[in-house]
């Protein structure tokens, strides 16, 4: 057994626990999971049987945890898992799985297959085998603090293009502030007008709020990839940041998977609980808009629907703020098939969208988000998350569709009046 | 042997090996699984109501939106093959008259016709079942011996009971004995199978429901 | 007289007129054509330039902007280096300038700040200052109106 195999084995027992255990054992090959994956029902291709994408985990879990599956090994008469196979499963591990969930939803014993899947990239990534789009990503976020190499500076320099064209101040290490901001390489890189609209509605809530210097990045690419450590020290950063600023609440951007790290594996990857609140930036709209706090004028009148991020409303329980606030702005919502908890993933999440590899398959499995499209014919896209905007574009070019994406905090941000700030005299 | 001799031994030394084969499996097999445990889960939780543990034990029951026009066979069957053992076995009057002797407790049962017609779905659905794995890409490629050997140890019971009742083939007393062999042979692989999902449902379920429950997420 | 702030300015686009505002787009993305120099958003800018266009025309280079748009998106997790990034901008820019004008959108503002957030990308990359794109916009805009305001 090599080194790294030996390490992605060690790894791989020390996750396995009872929910794996029991859910391994009540697997009835019925096959109902793979109808519920995207990656499954554009291609018909059944090596995407989400279950199936497990296969060496479970004989692990036989090999190592059943007495059974150890008698087995003792006559020889149980198959190792071997380095080959374990680059064989990359594919299926990473590529075409962006842990979107839909699968643990159906399953009809109850296992939740994409806990499995996260805890198998603890062992994929160990021993070597995860895809080198996502190592760099985690890689540059240790070193560097985001995963696409944003700086300090370029935050800077955003911050001053906000405060230039709306006349708002963006506060950076304010202590004391109610919220702390996170914001992801993504929207600082390709949706800059994120920030503007946070300090626009923040502004009109009349609420305190900051940046923070030291971890302004949300996203946690060692989630991605399936490395707790690295999961670790990048939500560290966040709890120091936030700690030492004495916030009440975090938010986390528009990015799903940077909520699913912090909010939900945050505190149990630093084995404590946290000291503050985490919240996604919906459901923080969501609260000022119960609030009485979001005093919009005006309505969109194109005909929009709304894709669901999987991990802020299938896994993060966030599905009807985004629908009060499109309701709020918009005359014209619809409502896409499938919309809400069981809605179909953009194909593109859980770093798959950083895996030139598999952008092939992306595009297949995007044909099952293009079906709900043609079947509700809006004419624009709202969504929630940057990697979904760019996937969904991405996906529709392809497919030569002109269907615009917009992001929603955006769109509250449109329809708030232009912040009555006078600007200092004499720049 | 004769078969009065064959139908002695599989009702009583038979039946003591594979009950208690049975028990201890599960308890062992409980145990194995379970001692496991997991770790606490620190994040803030999110109350929601009916977003836990035991509901998802009786909602995941229900096909979620769109999966049962997706996928008939698999649950209508499913459903009908489950649904018609649990009837045979707990509500066909000589079972009953057997837990009776196991366990000194006794319920009233249904008219043996209505268990007859019981039966022969129940067969139907297995075989429809059977056939389904055979054919359907995902389910075939996911087959293992396991699913055929399980499918035959779950099969035989129903087909060999129902076939003694109705007095086919076979001499009742033989028919009988090797009804009562299947029982003991699916007893006594249960707990070391996939059949085992039919005690880990519940954890599985459960864990699913209450990982999920914490965030607020009802599945 | 040309804008003294933005307020001013974006009242000003705003009184433009369809054709207007997509010459004037044209004009604030020419500036910055340099961070991104791709042929299918240079197509754009020379549509987007002329008085008269038709719609067909007009649907042929959206689609090819669009494309050069989403393409140059940075992907998540890739090392991105901001003067690509200020490519994006730039087709993001030139995009506003060609697509159908819905109601109540501003689409030469729009532009303009797109423009504006190319610069801030070079300006990110270290080799530039901060810019003062706005104080040329505003110039641009109002030789612009002075212009169109000769002809008949």
């Amino acid at each position: 057994m090599s080194a790294s195999l030996e390490k992605g084995v060690r790894v791989l027992k020390e996750v396995i626990d009872a929910p794996i255990a029991s859910y391994f054992n009540s697997c009835v090959h019925c096959g109902l999971c793979a109808e519920a994956c995207l990656f499954y029902t554009e291609t018909g291709d059944p090596k995407y049987t989400p279950i199936h994408k497990l296969e060496p985990m479970r004989r692990l879990y036989e090999q190592e945890y059943t007495a059974l599956g150890r008698l087995k090994k003792l006559v020889g008469l149980s198959k190792a898992v071997t380095d080959a196979e374990l680059a064989e499963w990359q594919e299926l591990v990473y590529n075409s799985c962006t842990l979107c969930g839909r699968c643990s939803v159906v399953c009809p014993v109850g296992n939740d297959i994409v806990y499995m899947i996260r805890k198998f990239r603890e062992g994929m990534s160990a021993s070597g085998n995860a895809p080198e789009g996502i190592k760099g990503a985690a890689n540059r976020t240790i070193k560097i603090g985001s995963p696409m190499g944003v700086k300090l500076p370029a935050v800077r320099a955003q911050m001053r293009h906000v405060e230039e064209d709306f006349g708002l101040p963006i506060p950076m290490d304010a202590e004391g502030a109610e919220y702390l901001v996170m914001l992801s390489s993504m929207e600082i890189m390709n949706f800059p007008e994120y920030l503007g609209a946070i300090a626009k509605i923040m502004h009109q809530a009349g609420k305190t709020w900051t940046l923070c210097s030291t971890a302004f990045e949300a996203t946690n690419a060692g989630m991605q990839i399936g490395n707790s450590d690295l999961a670790r020290v990048i939500v560290s950063r966040i709890v120091e940041g936030a700690e030492k600023l004495k916030v009440k609440t975090v938010i986390s951007p528009e990015c799903g998977h940077a909520y699913t790290a912090l909010r939900w594996e945050g505190a149990n990857l630093m084995g404590r609980p946290f000291g503050f609140k985490v919240r996604h930036i919906i459901e923080v709209l969501g609260e000022f808009q119960e609030q009485g706090l979001l005093k919009t004028e005006g309505f969109e009148t194109d005909r929009l629907t709304f894709h669901d991020p999987c991990q802020l409303a299938r896994r993060g329980g966030v599905i009807k703020q985004q629908r009060n606030l499109m309701n709020m702005v918009a005359k014209n919502f619809v409502e896409m098939p499938d919309a809400g908890f069981m809605n179909w993933c953009c194909g593109g999440g859980g770093g798959a969208s950083a895996i030139e590899e598999g952008e092939e398959l992306r595009m297949e499995a995007f044909k099952k988000k293009k079906s709900q499209f043609d079947t509700v014919k809006p004419d624009r896209v709202v969504t929630a998350c940057a990697n979904c905007r760019i996937v969904m574009e991405e996906g529709l070019e392809h497919y030569k569709m002109n269907l615009p994406v917009v992001g929603l905090t955006e769109m509250i941000a449109d329809h708030l009046p232009n912040p009555v700030v006078t600007k200092p005299e004499g720049n | 042997m004769s078969e009065l001799q064959f139908l002695t031994w599989v009702r009583g030394p038979g039946l003591d090996l594979a009950i208690g084969i049975f028990l201890m499996g599960v308890l062992w097999r409980l145990f194995e699984i379970y001692s496991l445990g997991r770790k606490k889960d620190l994040a803030e939780p999110r109350s929601v109501a009916g977003a836990s543990g035991m509901s998802t034990v009786f909602r995941r029951s229900i096909p979620p939106a769109g999966m049962l026009k997706n996928s008939p066979v698999t649950y209508v069957a499913g459903y009908v093959f489950h649904v018609g053992l649990a009837i045979i076995v707990f509500f066909f009057a000589p079972h009953i008259k057997f837990f009776q002797s196991l366990l000194g407790v006794s319920w009233p049962g249904f008219p043996s016709q209505l268990i007859d017609f019981v039966a022969v779905l129940t067969i139907i659905a297995m075989l429809v079942l059977l056939f389904d794995r055979i054919t359907k890409p995902v389910k075939r490629y996911l087959s293992t011996f396991q699913d055929w050997f399980t499918w035959a140890l779950t099969f035989l019971p129903v087909l060999t009971g129902w076939m003694a009742v109705q007095h086919l083939l076979l001499p009742y007393t033989t028919m009988l004995a090797l009804h009562i062999l299947t029982v003991e042979l699916l007893l006594i692989f249960l707990p070391f199978t996939k059949l085992f999902h039919a005690f880990t449902v519940f954890g599985s379920r459960w864990y699913s429901g209450a990982v999920n429950g914490h965030k607020g997420v009802a599945v | 007289m040309a804008s003294t702030n933005d307020k001013e300015f974006r009242e000003k686009l705003e009184s433009l007129s369809a054709s207007q505002q997509r010459q004037v787009a044209a004009l604030f993305v020419q500036r910055v054509f340099g961070l991104s120099n791709d042929v299918r958003i240079r197509a754009a800018l020379d549509v987007a330039m002329r008085p008269e266009i038709s719609d067909a025309e007009l649907a042929v280079v959206s689609q090819a902007a669009n494309a050069a748009k989403v393409e140059s998106y940075a992907q998540c997790g890739k090392d991105t280096d901001w003067n690509t990034q200020a490519g994006l901008f730039v087709a993001k820019a030139a995009v506003s300038c060609i697509n159908p004008i819905a109601e109540g959108k501003n689409l030469a503002w729009e532009a303009a700040m797109q423009v504006r957030v190319a610069r801030t990308c070079e300006a990110a990359s270290g080799d530039v200052k901060d810019h003062k794109e706005a104080e040329a916009q505003y110039a641009i805009l109002d030789d612009f109106l002075r212009k169109q305001g000769n002809r008949p």
